[in-house]
């Protein structure tokens, strides 16, 4: 018999969710009913939106799965839980924008519905006393909620979901306005997507109509939440065949001399730059910049990768450091 | 007797050293980038000098990442001799076999001309009896700055692995003499067993009277003796 303690020390309730620690590598992830809007102001349950966010969730997943993008999704446990990996939630999450709504409407007094011709990324710091404010990408490395390798991959990451789903929604006939994405940490320290990807988590809607389809009916009092919830559900269910997306990382390896290692081409440059009347430049340093481009999705994995070929043959560690950036276009 | 060249794409100095194989009685066998499985035969590997696979990356670390040179730790350790010229040395010190590396010649000039070395006293049998000498012996690469770090300098001090030091006519280790800067003038070095060494100057052009030096012939002679 399992005492009630334990129980508590194990579960982990969230407005929407619970989340229930199995062993040390993974946990279960419970969609309930509930649903709240405007930091817990208006609170409602829903029949039947955990099963739907649940399978929304799970259909989601094994798409990303589909196309090498790492997530704590394992498999689903029943028609409202899913079995992750057990992994430390950071506090920033992710916001890609195809298309003006919401929040960034208020917050910087546009239109809503206006189309980017490249998404925007922003980064929220998850905070519900604070109202999850908007963070800089410095104010979350510097206050150590994240560091500079894994700003670099959610940034790419959240470009590559976007990518993915944008095509896979088109497929079904909706458009995918704007989406959240939250990532943790592995018990080995690999940053992956973690929590869910729902209804709850983006804007969806109708191609041909405009119509909402996803948490803003609950938002604005549109009605038929969960009818709306199932149906993005069954149509993903019925997809036959995900679209053939060709996935394109570029991955930029930055090579420098070490600070004692003599740079005959530095020192030349120098000379020619103070001949030239350049008289406040005290440095100059040469190095050499490696463009990568991977079919594959940005992520820990490739992070690992492009290391281990740094390390290998692009730079000497002897004489060179190196540093990695991603790019997804 | 089994001696193997290598030849690479933009290896441009195995015939020198066939040549120079040959005018004691031994032919070579040239051995190429698929060929890693002929490692075991061999008694002996000469990787031979010259812009394997272009440099473009940093010279030799392309050819270090191919098979055969990815076997060449196991050849080594066995104890057969493995003697790296130019672009050779450049290649060893990419695999690690041997430490350091080499970079761009401080002229930023690629740098084609005699030198002198000094042959210091060694742990190698590759330069028995010349321990003191002074070679007369071309250099031509861009890449032929050797650094390492200091506690790897000291390492190699202690064990007698500065093979050749450049030096001037008299023997005198100075920057002036210093055609790339090269941390303490090296210019090759051997491993701490003394079956590997890798060195900057071409022995192979200085195999003959008629090239203007025969100081080279040394190494090879010493090899071929070694492997009787």
């Amino acid at each position: 018999m399992v005492q009630w303690w334990f129980v508590l020390e194990q579960l982990y309730s969230g407005k929407a969710k619970d989340v229930i620690i199995l062993d040390d590598e993974k946990v279960k992830i419970v969609f309930r009913n509930s649903i709240s809007a405007f930091d817990g102001v208006k609170i409602d349950e829903l029949k039947g939106k955990g099963e739907a966010n649940c399978k929304i969730s799970r259909i989601l997943f094994e798409v990303l799965h589909h196309y090498g993008v790492e997530t704590h999704y394992l498999k689903q446990e029943s028609s409202n839980e899913l079995i992750c990996k057990k992994v430390e939630i950071i506090p920033v999450e992710s916001v890609c924008r195809n298309i003006t709504a919401g929040s960034f409407c208020r917050r910087y007094g546009v239109e809503k519905g206006i189309s980017f011709e490249k998404p925007i990324v922003e980064l929220f710091y998850k905070n519900d006393e604070l109202h999850d404010p908007l963070v800089t990408e410095e104010v979350a490395i510097r206050l150590g909620w994240i560091n500079e390798k894994e700003k670099i991959i959610i940034k790419a990451v959240t470009l590559a979901v976007n990518y993915i789903l944008r095509e896979v929604f088109k497929k079904i006939g909706l458009t995918l306005v704007d989406f959240k994405l939250e990532f943790g940490r592995t018990t080995d320290g690999k940053l992956i997507l973690a929590d869910e990807i729902s209804a709850d988590t983006m804007r969806l809607w109708e191609m041909s109509s405009g119509e909402i389809k996803d948490k803003d009916r609950y938002r604005k009092d549109l009605g038929n939440v969960v009818d709306h919830y199932n149906d993005i559900a069954l149509r993903l269910e019925q997809i036959k065949e995900l679209p053939k997306i060709e996935l394109k990382t570029k991955v930029r390896v930055t090579i420098d001399l070490k600070e004692s290692v003599l740079d005959p081409a530095g020192d030349i440059t120098i000379r020619s730059l103070l001949r030239l009347g350049y008289k406040q430049v005290s440095k100059v340093n040469i190095g050499k910049s490696v463009v990568i481009s991977f079919t594959s999705a940005p992520g820990s994995k490739l992070w690992d990768v492009t290391e281990t070929i740094s390390n290998e043959i692009l730079a000497n560690p002897l004489i060179e450091t190196y540093s990695i950036d991603f790019s997804f276009e | 007797m089994k001696i193997g060249v290598t030849k690479f794409p933009g290896t441009n100095n195995e015939q020198d050293v066939l040549r120079a194989l040959s005018s004691f009685g031994v032919e070579g066998v040239l051995i190429y980038e698929k060929d890693a499985d002929k490692l075991k035969d061999l008694n002996a590997l000469i990787i031979a000098g010259g812009f394997s696979f272009g440099d473009y990356l940093r010279p030799g670390v392309i050819a270090a990442k191919t098979a055969i040179m990815q076997e060449l730790p196991k050849f080594v350790e066995q104890g057969n001799f493995v003697i790296g010229i130019c672009n050779g040395f450049q290649i060893l010190c990419e695999t690690g076999i041997l430490p350091g590396v080499l970079t761009t010649n401080r002229s930023t000039k690629f740098v084609s001309r005699w030198v002198y070395v000094k042959i210091n006293k060694s742990n190698s049998v590759l330069l028995r009896n010349s321990e003191n000498k002074i070679w007369r012996i071309p250099i031509a690469h861009f890449d032929g700055n050797y650094y390492a770090t200091n506690s790897q300098i000291i390492e190699l001090k202690k064990k007698n692995q500065i093979a050749l030091q450049y030096c001037d006519e008299k023997g005198v280790i100075s920057e002036d003499s210093n055609p790339n800067g090269s941390v303490d003038n090296i210019a090759g070095i051997t491993n701490k067993e003394g079956n590997v060494l890798g060195l900057m100057p071409h022995p192979e052009r200085a195999s003959f009277n008629y090239l203007g030096s025969e100081d080279g012939r040394t190494i090879f002679q010493n090899l071929i003796e070694e492997l009787k």
